[in-house]
Parts: C-alpha cells; structure tokens; sequence
C-alpha cells in the first residue's frame, strides 16, 4: 500500500457526522450554519449537529487537514463579513471517497449474502 | 460591522460555551454563537414553543457531550508536552520527583505511623467516649495495668463511667482439626462486647454473666479475620470443640467483621473469658490466680464515660475510689493511684503510651520539617528554572500562545511532576512502615506480632493532598513568572538577566542556608545519640553481653503443669549444653531489660515487723544453677544454686548488693532469712551477686532476687546460651535442639543478647534517636545537596557569557572552578553556622536522653559541619566543571 493511501485509511473509518460534513463541502465553501443545515436536509433529520459537536468536528478536520478555511466569499454584499468559510481540501476530498468505497463494498457483500435483494 | 443588541438567548448560549476548554472557546465562540443565533432566529419565525425547547433541549446536550471531550483532548496534548519537556531536562526533572518522592514518601510514612497509633478511632461504637485507665505505684516507673479484683471493685457504682472493661492478651496453642499453632488471644472481662457494643457476625460473643469464676466459661469467641483464614468462613465452627493450651473450649461465635479488638499493634485471632486465664496459663506456686491477686497489675482498663461527664471529673471520681481501696486493701493498694488519659493517648500499651505521645510529637515535628524543607526545594528549583524557561515562554507568548493556556500547561507540569514523584513516594512510605513494622515486631517479642498499618483512607488523601499541593505550587511558579515576565525584556536579554533576579537569587540563597542548617540540627542530634549508644554499649550492665543466645519459650501455653514445665527445661538445657558450639546454658525466667519483671515484697525475720505496705519491693527472676556462670553475673559472696536448689530442698535465694545493703545494712546477709509473701515460707539468702542494670540504662541500681528455677518453675522462660563462635551461627541448631527436646513446645522468639538489649529497653531510645534524627538529617541533606545543586548550576549558566569572556581573556579553568566551589562553600558554611545555633537549644532539650556525652559535644559538631562543606562541594562539583567548559568562542559570538 503507498503511504499516501495508508495515510488516508488511518482516518477510516469516519463517523456518519464526519463524512456528512465532509459531504457537505464537497459542491462548495460553506460557512458553519450552512454545513449544520445541509447535513439535517440531507439526512431528513437523521443527523443533526449542535454547534459544539459541529465545531469539534470542524476543529479535528482543520487539524488533519481535511479542510481549509477560505478567504473567498461568495458575494461579501450577500453575507456576514464576520462568518468563515470552509473548503473541501484535497485530502479530505480522497478520505470521503475512500470511506464510501468502503461503505460500498460493506453494500456488495451484503447483496452476495442475499441480505438486501439488489434494488436496481 | 453591525453590531446587534445580544438577546437574552445569546447570553444563555454564551454562559453555555462557558464549559468549553478556553482554547477551544477563543477559537470557535463566535462562530458558534452565530451558528446558535441562526437556529434560533429559524425556530422562532418559523417554529412553535415544543421546537423551540427541543432547539435548547438538544443544545444543551450538544455542549455537554463536547465539552468533558474537548478538555480531555487538551488535558492528553499538555501531558504529552509537559513529559516530551521534562524529558529535555532530565537533570532537572530527576532532581524535583526525587525531591517530590523522598518529601512526600517521608511524609505519608509518617503519617501511616501516626495514624495506626494516635488517630484511628477503635472500631466500635462512640470510640471517644472510650478512657484508659492505668496503675500508677512506685515500683516501677511507668504505668501499667489494672488487677482484676480492683476492676471489679472500680465498677461498683461508678458515677463516672457507665462501665470498665478489662482485657489481657496471651498467646496460648490452638488445637482444631488436628493442626496446632501459636495465636494471639484477648482474654477480656464478660462486659468486654457489649460495652464496646460489638455484635457478633455469627453466633453470639462473650455474654457479660459468663468468665465470673475462674473456669466457668469454656467459651470462644473468634476474630473474624482469622475466621476466615483458619477456618474457611465455615458457620459450622459453631459449637465445635477445640483446645486451647490443651484445655477444651466450644467456639460460640465470631465477632463483626469491623471489629479488630482493642490492641493498636497484635492481631488478635479469639476472645476468651478472663476467667480461662488461671486454666491456660497457671499460676506458679507463689502467684496468685488471675482473678483473686489484688497486686497483679496485669489487665488494661477501659472505661466508657457516661454522658456529659469530663475527663477530669472521672479522674477525680476514680482518685476517690482508689483512696478507698487503699483504706480498705493497704496491703496491696497503698501507694497505689490512678492514670486516665484518653484512649488514643494509651497506645499501644499505657506504659509506652506516654513515650510513644512523646515520639509522635517529635515524629510530627520532623515530617513538618521534611515537607517545608521538600516544598523550599522545590519552589527553589522551580524558580531557578522558571527564570531559565522567561524567555521559551517569552517566545511562545510573541507568538500568539494565549496566557491562560501557557498557565494551564505550565500546571499542568507541575501536577505530572507531583504524580510522577507521589507515584515513587508510595513504595518509599512501604518501606518507612514495613522498616517500622520490623522494629516494633522485634521489640515486643511476646507474641507474634502483625501490625496493620494498613492506607486507609486519611492516609491516601493526605499523600495526595500533598502531592497535589506540591503540584500546584510547583506549576504556579513558573506560570506567575510568565505573567509577570515582561516579554520585550525577556526577548532582548535571551532570558539571561532580569530586574526582580537580585531578590530571587536573595531568596533562593536563604532557603539553602535554611536547609543545610536544619540537616545539621538533624544530623548533629542524630550523632549525639550515636555516640550516647557506643557509651551504652560499653556500660558495665553487670553481666557479659558477647556471645550470648536468647531464646523463649512458654510451655504453660501448652498445657504443662510444674512438674511437666521442669522437666522440658531439663531436658532442653542437657540437650543444647552437650552441642561442641555451646560453652553452657540457663534458663532464667526473664532476661534482662524485657518489659515483664515480676517483683516481690521482703519481709524480713527476726525483724521488727514491718508496717503491712511498707515492705520493701524488689525485682524477682528464677535462674536455673547455670545462670550466673553462663551470663557471668559476679557472685560476691555465698555460693550460687546448685542441683540440690530443689523443691525438696530449703527454700533459698540469691540476692544483689543494693538489696543486701537495703535490708541488711551493714551485716553480712549470708544465712539471713526472709518471707517473699506475707505468709510465704522463709526462704534463706546463700549468695550475694554483684549489682547490673535490669530494666533500662540509666537506672539507679535496684534491688534483685533471684530464686531458684527448680523450686518455682515458671510458665515461660527464656534459654541462656554461652557460645563459642558467633551466638547467631548457632541459633539454627540450637533451634533445633530445643524441638528435639519437645516438638510440641515452640521457641516463639530467638535473637543474641546484642540485637536483644538493641531492640530492648537497654538501647531502644539511643537507637530510635541516632536512626530517626539521622533519618531525617540524611534525607534533608539529600535535599539541601539537590537544591545546592540547582542554585549552582543556575548561578553558572546565568554567569555562562561573563565566564566565557574571562577565560577568553585568559583566566585559568582552575580559578573558575574554585570561585563557582567557594560560593558553594560558602552557602553550606553559613547554613553551619545557623544550624550549630538552632542546634544548641535542641541538644540541651533531648539532654537528659543522652549518656555519657556532652549536648554540646565539639566533635559531633564538628565533624557533621565537614560533612555539610564536603556534600556542598560535591554537589556543586558537576556546574563547576560545566563552566570551565564553557566555550569562549561560542559567547562571543552570541554578543
């Protein structure tokens, strides 16, 4: 295994909060309130973040470099100066892939177990 | 910016975020305030009261998950620091935990010690209403025990305590199930239970009708502990039969499970009546039962105040009664008074109970002294290498390090400190108790001893009271510093020089004067008593101490009648006196400088009768014929026992020159005769011994009978042996000589007369002086070495750049190492110097303990003094040599 793959399956595997945040700023920077709304959309409510959890999760990832914060706004007019982005960094980028391949082939193996018939 | 009045549910959020670690607050508050302030402006335009306390609901939970989180998170990051730090300076971090390890293991030892005996409360019911009541006569100098008959009579109508308890322990033979074995038994008055109102844990305990006449009562009562040992935890153990000194008794019950008897230092296994005394252990001949003898001062007394009545007034109520039994038994209780003290203040025994007040005070002094010399060491430490760390902090504080969070890191390195050196401590106050165990254990060899000096509670939180004290002070040096460091300042100089380090340097200095003058108060007290010990062991004590085996032996704990107890020393001494190692053997009946004397009343013969009280008293053992010659006692006129000293033979006895001279003055006491029991039979004097010392050095000679072991066997004695080689060599077949002789029989102690008069009354306060001053003298020289160390070395790496200028200019390495040397010598001088003036008025306190040697004796003094010099130089050896290391080229080059 290269050590740049090893380095991403030492963060496998994610919590479903993780990943969703991840998720999250995968189509774009997004300030903190938008990942928190994004997540309970996406999730119908499944998921719901509090601002502690959510800025434990955003301090470990700016950690790990999962993450960056951003100095672009979208449109200054549009948006609180005070508030601070966050972008998908590439690493990060490769841990969500690399954590839904996993939950993928965990999906494979129960459709050839028969546990759930193949929907499509 | 657009700043919006804060609502009421901002502050609420706020207040919330409060319970976040600070770090994390600076770094993510106000984003997560917004983030709050949007959910709640969502719910409230579009939401309803139930989704509005749901909103706050899972906010609060959401906080109170993150936050214990979070701090841990840091909590691991500072550990990891601090130890990654404390790594990059090991001579630092070596010298603080052993400080901390030695100061805090010292301390908690102590404080183990001083638990078991003074604070502990007895585990029964109200113990501080509990009061030791002790004899005081004029035979012997300390307080002892109570005779049976005078507790009963105390009991009667006693307005001040609601009821006495009596107890005594023994150490009869157990047989059960077919093993045999020695335990610790309390033979206790009927009351004994329920006035301490224990319950049983199965069964029932000693009912306060039974032990009344002697034998009437059978009945046992186990100790819980040695329940479930011995017997498994078995409830069928209830009702068997077993033997005891080979006398049967029915197991009627176990005692509750928190009840470990009255003693502070045996482990008793069983209760048995008082009133099983005179069956287990008979008395000789010229004894009295147990129950009957008015004089025999064998029981220890509690008694339970009744309600609202002080201390003092007992006293005066008991003075009373024992006037009135001194009126009514003049015989026995003329001269005979009372001692109350509280329980706790009678322990172990109320005749070592003022000593060992007297020791715990000084104990408590000295573990006072270890911690404030500990804690000055370490604040000096810490300071010297705060100043050392002003500019690391600096650094971190210029760029961007917030000061809370260096406080907290600095903290937390001192608490790993504290934890790492109360960790160490731990197995050094083990071996402080196990070191004491040992020494009591070899003290009072009458039973065997298990000291429970368990940690309990009190001791675990005082060590960790300390250990998180030293903690906190140790970090918060350095954390104040960095507060107050002026970091521009700090930048500039390279951490090197500072306004406030003049006052610091004056501080610093003081506390090492402080310790090496207390270490020399210490170890100049500890040599005096040295040196008192050397003169005790050349005394004249009236026998020859080299050579000599002692070994006891009781076999009335087995049951053995007269008959049968003098035929085991028969057989015993023929046995070991024909072994090629032994020179001779004897038997006496209490060897000397053993707690146990017995004593005797003379009444003379063709004497004016003496006022009945009034009769001389006097110190009685019985040898066998061996005796005089084996301990080389000198006999100075007469003839010593022979052989034909039997039963049926004339009573005689052998009497030293103090009492000769008391009773007799003037006349040759040879063919005198006298009564050693009002109505005794005469008993003729046929030798005259030389005087010695029989209970304590400093004793101004007694009286001292001896009589013959043949016409009075007692239950125990103790083998006296003459050895060729050295006397310890010989104890294993010795040992087994004695089992030879009588498997049944146990030698329940064997030690050389040398480590007996150590461990015993002869030398015990010299010892415990010397080994417990020069305990605490070593352990604060210890100390004063590692922080003279510290000063050193920080006083050359502050003078490093000037050092380095002067060798460039061409100073030699020798002359730098005398200078940094003498500032050391000079520091340990004037600490000497202190210490030989705190010194002075100590000495002349512990005075009178001393023998043979001045309190002001110029030599300890002085050599103790050249001890401190030597340590300081050494210590301060490795800086020394660091400077002359020290790089010219290298401190140029960083002006």
């Amino acid at each position: 295994m290269p050590a740049r793959d090893r380095d991403i399956q030492s963060f496998l595997p994610l919590t479903p909060a993780m990943l969703h945040t991840l998720l999250a700023l995968a189509d774009g920077d997004k300030h903190g309130y938008a990942i928190l709304k994004e997540v309970s959309r996406r999730t119908a409510g499944t998921v719901r973040l509090g601002p502690g959890t959510l800025y434990a999760l955003i301090k470990r990832a700016l950690a790990d470099g999962l993450i960056v914060e951003t100095d672009d706004r979208p449109d200054p007019a549009l948006d609180d100066e005070r508030r601070k982005y966050y972008r998908l960094a590439a690493r990060g980028r490769r841990v969500a892939v690399a954590e839904i391949e996993r939950l993928e082939s965990i999906v494979d193996l129960a459709h050839e177990k028969k546990l759930r018939p193949r929907t499509a | 910016m657009t700043t919006r009045p804060r609502s009421r549910a901002d502050r609420l959020f706020t207040a919330l975020l409060r319970a976040l670690p600070s770090e994390f607050r600076g770094d993510h508050g106000r984003e997560m305030e917004q983030v709050f302030r949007a959910q709640h402006h969502d719910v409230r335009t579009g939401g309803t009261a139930m989704t509005m306390l749901r909103l706050w609901l899972e906010t609060l939970q959401d906080i109170v998950a993150t936050a214990p989180r979070e701090h841990f998170a840091i909590l691991r990051q500072d550990v990891g620091y601090a130890l990654r730090t404390l790594r990059g300076a090991p001579a630092f971090s070596i010298a603080a935990v052993v400080t901390l390890a030695l100061g805090i293991g010292a301390t908690t030892g102590l404080f183990t010690i001083l638990n078991a005996f003074l604070f502990r409360p007895l585990p029964v019911s109200r113990p501080d209403e509990l009061v030791s009541v002790a004899t005081l006569d004029h035979h012997i100098e300390l307080p002892h025990g109570l005779s049976y008959r005078d507790l009963e009579d105390y009991r009667q109508n006693n307005a001040a305590f609601s009821d006495l308890i009596g107890f005594e322990p023994t150490g009869p033979v157990l047989n059960a199930d077919g093993g045999s074995e020695r335990i610790a038994v309390e033979l206790v008055t009927g009351n004994y239970f329920a006035v301490l109102g224990v319950p049983p844990a199965l069964g029932r305990v000693i009912a306060p009708t039974e032990g009344r006449a002697a034998g009437d009562a059978p009945v046992m009562v186990l100790a819980y502990d040695y329940w479930r040992v011995r017997f498994a935890g078995d409830p069928a153990v209830i009702g068997k039969s077993v033997r005891v000194s080979g006398h049967p008794v029915t197991i009627v019950g176990v005692a509750a499970p928190t009840f470990d008897s009255t003693e502070s230092l045996l482990k008793i296994s069983a209760y048995l009546p008082i009133s099983m005394s005179d069956i287990i252990d008979p008395p000789t001949t010229s004894e009295h039962s147990t129950l009957e003898a008015r004089d025999q001062h064998g029981m220890r007394v509690l008694g339970r105040l009744r309600p609202g009545v002080s201390l003092d007034q007992a006293r005066a109520a008991m003075a009373v009664k024992a006037a009135a039994l001194a009126r009514q038994y003049p015989d026995t209780n003329k001269d005979v008074s009372l001692l109350l003290v509280p329980e706790t203040s009678a322990r172990p025994e109320p005749s070592t109970g003022p000593w060992f007040r007297v020791a715990a005070g000084a104990f408590t002094l000295l573990a006072a002294l270890l911690l404030a010399i500990t804690s000055a060491n370490i604040a000096n430490m810490l300071l010297a290498r705060a100043a050392a760390r002003g500019r690391e902090v600096a650094i971190r504080s210029a760029i961007g390090a917030r000061r809370g969070r260096l406080v907290r890191q600095l903290l937390t390195e001192g608490v790993v400190l504290a934890a790492i050196g109360g960790g160490l401590a731990l197995p050094i106050a083990w071996m402080i108790t196990g070191g004491f165990v040992r020494g009591v254990g070899a003290f009072a060899s009458e039973i065997p001893l298990r000291i429970d000096l368990g940690f309990d509670w009190r001791v675990l939180s005082a060590a960790a009271a300390v250990a998180c004290a030293s903690g906190v002070l140790a970090g918060l040096a350095p954390a104040l510093y960095a507060f107050r460091a002026d970091t521009n300042a700090l930048l500039k100089t390279g951490g090197r020089t500072h306004a406030a380090s003049v006052d610091r340097s004056v501080v610093r200095r003081t506390l090492i004067v402080g310790q090496v003058a207390v270490s020399l108060a210490l170890l100049v007290i500890g040599g005096l008593f040295m040196k008192s010990l050397e003169r005790a062991r050349l005394l004249d004590l009236g026998f020859r101490q080299d050579h000599l085996l002692l070994a006891d032996t009781q076999p009335a704990m087995n049951g053995y009648d007269g008959a049968q107890r003098l035929a085991f020393y028969r057989r015993v001494r023929g046995r070991v006196a024909a072994m090629p190692q032994v020179q001779s053997a004897a038997w006496i009946s209490t060897p000397p400088f053993a707690s146990d004397l017995s004593d005797a009343k003379v009444f003379v013969e063709g004497r004016p009768p003496v006022r009945v009280g009034d009769a001389p008293m006097s110190f009685l053992v019985r040898v066998s014929p061996e005796y005089f010659a084996t301990a080389t006692v000198a006999i100075v006129s007469g003839r010593a026992f022979t052989d034909r000293d039997d039963a049926t033979h004339a009573q005689v006895m052998i009497v030293n020159q103090t009492l000769a001279r008391q009773i007799w003055p003037g006349e040759d006491p040879i063919g005198r005769r006298a009564r050693l029991a009002k109505d005794g039979p005469p008993v003729e004097v046929v030798g005259v011994v030389k005087d010695g010392k029989y209970i304590f050095v400093w004793e101004t000679p007694r009286p001292m009978i001896f009589r013959p072991l043949d016409q009075e066997p007692p239950g125990s004695a103790t083998l006296v042996v003459r050895t060729a080689g050295s006397p310890t060599d010989a104890a294993g077949e010795i040992r087994g000589e004695i089992r030879g002789a009588d498997p049944d029989v146990l030698v329940t102690g064997m030690r050389s007369m040398t480590s007996h008069l150590d461990q015993g009354n002869a030398f015990i306060i010299f010892r415990m002086g010397a080994i417990l001053s020069g305990f605490f003298g070593v352990m604060g020289l210890l100390l004063a070495s590692v922080g003279l160390y510290g000063v050193i070395a920080y006083h050359v790496a502050q003078r490093e750049h000037e050092i380095g200028v002067r060798v460039a200019l061409g100073a030699r390495p020798a002359d730098i190492v005398r200078q940094v040397l003498a500032r050391a010598v000079r520091l340990a001088t004037v600490g000497a110097v202190v210490g030989m003036l705190l010194t002075a008025p100590v000495a002349r306190l512990v005075g009178p303990l001393l023998l043979g040697v001045s309190p002001f004796d110029p030599q300890t003094y002085g050599s103790v003094a050249l001890v401190l010099v030597a340590v300081a130089v050494a210590a301060s050896l490795v800086p020394a040599l660091r400077a002359v290391s020290v790089d010219p080229v290298e401190c140029l080059r960083a002006e």
